[in-house]
């Protein structure tokens, strides 16, 4: 009965190991974290920095590189605009979306798709810090020695769909999202570095028209 | 009255005739080598692609990556994701050119849509040919060298020894496929343009050359 127990718990500790990020642990104190993950974001009017995106397609062993510059003003507006190696541009504004590539621009009210408004909304979300609020996915909080890790497994169909998993990464310091990491239900992932992140700079409010 | 009502049809229907056959004064030709030296030899190669159509009165518009990559045991792969990452389809032909589709995006996954996709690159990269059915024509500076298909023929139309066109057509035309920035016989364009003449709708692809490391 005892080795049974022994064996139980060990093939449990083992589950639980594996699904913990390697070289995270969980946070000790979720409340506390997520006190000064909104005392912290509350403070943020404004975010610029410069990102790297990387596509990492596991079967073909091979990844896709792209950059560019990301904006955030509160509430709830975005710009990601991509520069190299091929202009893209998607603005989101008040639950308006705007994407423009080299040839068209589009528009998309996200009140006519519960899938955009979930989009919209972990985007928003993960920039601001405010995921333990978004009901479309269940969040999990680790930490290691320089990161936070906010791991979000998606609760509904919709979002499973689409997503895997995604992580947030924030500097243990600042708390500023360092990475992105959106994994694909087929394995593929892509991550977002975000560098020379400058907070409450003045944002033209023409950076983030949708037209 | 009547006589001139005879020869308006008569034109009508010759009109017709000529319309309907885009292929009917290739003249049988000599070719020095095989189609096939036009084949693309390719490692990787990224593309930019637009693809815009309609379906009954609905415009679309898609934009994203396409990426092509051939493996050592001789398997192509063609991915097609959008500019933030997110994978629209994947495709692959192993050795044999037996095509599997590896993934898709359920609002992609028809299988007539899936048919056309599979032939657009069956065709571009030259991939099962029965190259015992080669044949070759002429029509004025153009050399049309064609291979029969399961439906129609596919036409791979060079001109001065230089690739630059290729058609899928039966009695009319289903697909043509144009380029620029061929600079040999075995490499990948740098520039297409896919026109589907029945289905309504266009792939636009520009090489990427992607950023030094």
């Amino acid at each position: 009965m005892h080795k049974l127990i022994f064996t139980a718990l060990s093939v449990g500790c083992f589950f639980m190991a594996a699904a913990q990020p390697k070289g995270f642990k969980p946070v000790a104190n979720v409340p506390a974290f997520q006190q000064s993950l909104s005392k912290s974001t509350a403070s943020i009017q404004s975010i610029q920095s410069d990102f790297v995106q990387t596509k990492h397609l596991s079967l073909l062993a091979d990844k896709i590189t792209s950059k560019g510059k990301f904006y955030y003003r509160k509430e709830d507006k975005v710009r990601i605009e991509y520069t190299t190696p091929y202009q893209y541009l998607l603005v989101m504004n008040a639950g308006q979306i705007m994407v423009k590539d080299e040839q068209k621009t589009s528009k998309i009210n996200t009140r006519n798709s519960k899938t955009m408004q979930s989009v919209n909304r972990i985007m928003i979300d993960c920039m601001r810090g405010t995921v333990f609020a978004n009901t479309d996915f269940k969040v999990t909080a680790f930490e290691s020695g320089s990161n936070y890790l906010l791991s979000l497994v998606p609760a509904n169909e919709t979002m499973k769909k689409m997503f895997r998993q995604i992580d947030v990464y924030l500097a243990k310091g600042s708390l500023d999202v360092d990475r992105l990491t959106m994994t694909e239900q087929g394995g593929d992932f892509t991550d977002m570095d975000f560098t020379k992140t400058q907070h409450n700079v003045a944002l033209n409010e023409g950076l983030f028209k949708v037209r | 009255m009547r006589d001139c009502l005879k020869f308006a049809s008569l034109a009508c229907l010759l009109f017709l005739a000529a319309c309907s056959n885009p292929y009917k004064h290739l003249q049988p030709a000599q070719a020095s080598s095989s189609a096939m030296r036009y084949q693309p030899h390719l490692t990787k190669e990224l593309y930019r692609c637009v693809v815009d159509g309609r379906v009954l009165f609905k415009k679309f518009h898609l934009s994203g990556l396409l990426l092509f990559k051939t493996f050592e045991d001789g398997s192509t792969r063609v991915v097609f994701q959008n500019e933030m990452g997110f994978s629209f389809f994947d495709f692959k032909w192993d050795k044999e050119d037996h095509f599997e589709v590896v993934s898709i995006i359920p609002q992609l996954d028809k299988p007539a849509l899936v048919k056309t996709l599979q032939k657009d690159m069956n065709l571009l990269l030259m991939k099962n040919l029965d190259v015992k059915t080669e044949q070759t024509y002429r029509q004025g500076k153009a050399l049309f060298q064609r291979f029969t298909l399961e439906k129609g023929y596919a036409y791979y139309i060079s001109d001065s020894n230089q690739l630059v066109r290729i058609e899928n057509a039966g009695k009319s035309k289903v697909i043509t496929i144009t380029f620029s920035g061929k600079h040999s016989d075995a490499a990948m364009p740098e520039a297409l343009l896919f026109r589907h003449h029945k289905a309504h709708f266009t792939i636009q692809l520009k090489q990427i050359v992607p950023d030094a490391e």
